[in-house]
């Protein structure tokens, strides 16, 4: 197998991300979320991407790699270094996250049971107030899948709850964990606590 | 890294596009609102509560979080934050517009006024009371005229007017918009402005098709970002936006007009940072300025707009407030569109069908029902909400608003009369998609 052989396909999600599809298994049947530079220190992959300039996120699951990037770098452009990093990595014949680094994050059942310690002693009491409940729907890997309810959902603040609420107060808590994404279909919210108007 | 301090008040279309943007852009974000967050005590430094009605106490409170938490930009949502934002900036010595900029645009007297003394081309007008005999003042008017508020939004209370009934009748109904109004309308800015609630102004009807430009000044130069058309007639009696499209189909010369004009009345009202969003009318006479507001475009419609290699416009925006030499790009030469759903009757919303079928409307990029089920729905002059919106791309303007018209069609709603338990369904319609996201 040489480097030359690799076929990867860059499909821009958004123009902050990009998924990129490699013709191989890179983290075979699992995924795994890096949110900084910090957090990628000693894993192969990661540590090669964040490299590049622009880069603040990388999602490894099975064949796929997600970048997140800020700035004004093109996707055209810095797709080609980061399909460099991706054949750099395969060719290296390394783990994309060695056991070093998944033994640095809690395990799953144990970011369960801390973020339902959180969303229950910190978060639900006061969003209740507004009518609101969040959820813990499941965590694959460090990726945290929450829901939200009542009040929040369909709330035209429910983004800004999400950011600069419940993350903050599940990433104070607990170590290592990746995404955390909200699943909820706010569309169908019947009672949200705030709606977006022309005002 | 610099902080940005984002104004976005709870009701705004816009939270989701402008956290995104931020998410982009190496900046730590302070969010200010009107109302406190439910989560705000877990995170103090982004989530901040202020009273929007008084930019001066608003101010003081930045002012006072600043010294902990510096800020480097202040970036204003909406209308109801624009004059926050000014005193804030003001208190900060950032760069900014001034309050008496943005109190001139945000009373549309004192717009017209501003204008006239600047030889801006703009509808004649007249201020008058409330509280005046209408049976004596409708025999004065000349006819068609235009009944506006000078201080709401988005067409709110506007009503075209042909005769003397219509005359007498429209100004009861703006008096009963404006009470229903007058929580919103109270605080700083109607203290210091008491005609925003005892006032209206009657302004000629200016026939011809109607343009939105969408620009960002930089030390009081205009950059243009869009010129929209809206190929709906807006003729009255009320005046709902429904279809954007861009870039214009109008002759070079009449876009070049179209800009100076905007570049003038900006400059009238003493406006000279950051993103505006102006209306004007394409009389028989060339353009005439209806209004330019300190805010980019409103709803959700920025999503039409890319630049560059697919930057949005939130992201530029937040962009220039950092950087005022920050190289604004074109936008993407792509045509597109955007179409405000409009409201087709009162009632409450139950049902949305055709999701799917609008969705697969060739050059139709994307389906938002921004109104939830359950919700009420009034429409203009009295309503303030859009039920959705339609984005479209295409190979040219007429694609996208045949893509536009045509997504529109496909979709129903089940609206059920107030104060009525009947059914609203006038034909079998077709199963709901459940799986269909209503909002992307």
């Amino acid at each position: 197998m040489t480097e030359d052989h690799i076929a990867i396909t860059g499909e821009p999600i958004t123009d902050a991300m990009c998924r990129f599809t490699v013709d191989r298994p890179v983290y075979p049947e699992k995924s795994f979320y890096f949110g900084d530079k910090e957090q990628a220190d000693g894993a192969n992959l990661a540590e090669r991407l964040f490299a590049i300039e622009g880069v603040r996120g990388v999602q490894i699951s099975h064949d796929q790699v997600t970048v997140r990037k800020a700035g004004m770098a093109e996707w055209p452009v810095i797709g080609k270094e980061i399909g460099n990093a991706i054949r750099e990595f395969i060719a290296s014949d390394q783990p994309a996250v060695s056991d070093e680094i998944r033994q640095r994050i809690p395990s799953v059942e144990e970011i369960k049971e801390r973020v339902q310690q959180v969303i229950d002693a910190e978060i639900n009491p006061s969003v209740s107030q507004h009518g609101g409940m969040i959820r813990l729907i499941d965590v694959k890997e460090n990726v945290v899948y929450i829901q939200m309810g009542g009040g929040c959902q369909g709330c035209g603040q429910a983004d800004v709850t999400l950011k600069y609420g419940i993350e903050t107060a599940i990433r104070a808590a607990i170590d290592g964990v990746g995404d955390i994404l909200d699943v909820t279909d706010h569309a169908s919210g019947r009672n949200p606590y705030y709606v977006p108007s022309n005002k | 890294m610099p902080r940005i301090l984002l104004l976005l008040p709870t009701t705004t279309y816009r939270t989701e596009a402008f956290l995104a943007s931020a998410g982009q852009l190496d900046v730590e974000v302070t969010v200010g609102s009107e109302h406190p967050n439910a989560l705000a005590r877990l995170n103090p430094t982004a989530l901040l509560t202020l009273n929007f009605s008084d930019p001066e106490q608003a101010a003081r409170q930045v002012v006072e979080f600043a010294a902990e938490h510096p800020i480097d930009a202040v970036v204003a949502v909406d209308d109801q934050v624009t004059l926050a934002a000014a005193a804030i900036c003001q208190a900060l010595s950032l760069r900014q517009n001034s309050v008496e900029s943005v109190l001139a645009a945000g009373n549309k007297h004192r717009m017209r006024q501003l204008f006239e003394r600047a030889g801006v081309p703009s509808p004649r007008f007249k201020l008058y009371r409330l509280d005046s005999d209408m049976e004596v003042l409708a025999g004065q008017m000349h006819y068609p005229s235009v009944v506006k508020p000078l201080g709401l939004s988005g067409s709110q209370g506007v009503i075209r007017v042909d005769d003397e009934p219509q005359f007498v009748r429209a100004v009861d109904r703006l008096t009963k918009i404006l009470q229903a109004e007058s929580e919103k309308l109270k605080g700083d800015q109607a203290e210091k402005e008491p005609s925003l609630t005892s006032h209206f102004l009657v302004e000629d009807f200016i026939s011809g098709p109607e343009v939105a430009l969408e620009g960002i000044l930089s030390r009081g130069q205009l950059h243009v970002l869009a010129l929209l058309d809206k190929p709906d007639p807006l003729d009255g009696p009320f005046f709902e936006e429904t279809i954007y499209v861009t870039p214009s189909r109008l002759p070079t010369d009449v876009q070049e007009q179209i800009t100076r004009s905007t570049g003038e009345a900006a400059r009238a009202l003493g406006l000279s940072e950051g993103p505006i969003h102006a209306e004007l009318r394409l009389g028989t006479d060339g353009p005439s300025v209806i209004e330019v507001n300190a805010r980019s475009i409103g709803g959700q419609c920025s999503h039409v707009l890319k630049f560059g290699t697919g930057i949005s416009l939130e992201e530029l925006i937040i962009q220039h407030a950092l950087d005022d030499d920050f190289e604004l790009p074109n936008r993407e030469s792509q045509p597109a569109g955007v179409m405000m759903i409009p409201i087709p009757r009162a009632g409450k919303l139950k049902q949305v069908h055709g999701l799917r079928d609008a969705e697969a409307v060739t050059g139709i990029e994307r389906v938002t029902i921004s109104a939830h089920l359950g919700q009420k729905l009034v429409p203009l002059p009295e309503g303030s909400v859009y039920l959705g919106f339609l984005f479209a791309r295409a190979s040219s303007v007429d694609a996208v608003e045949t893509a536009l018209r045509e997504a529109h069609a496909r979709l129903q709603f089940e609206i059920e009369p107030f104060n009525s338990d009947a059914e609203s369904t006038k034909k079998p319609l077709e199963p709901i998609n459940t799986d269909v996201a209503f909002r992307n």
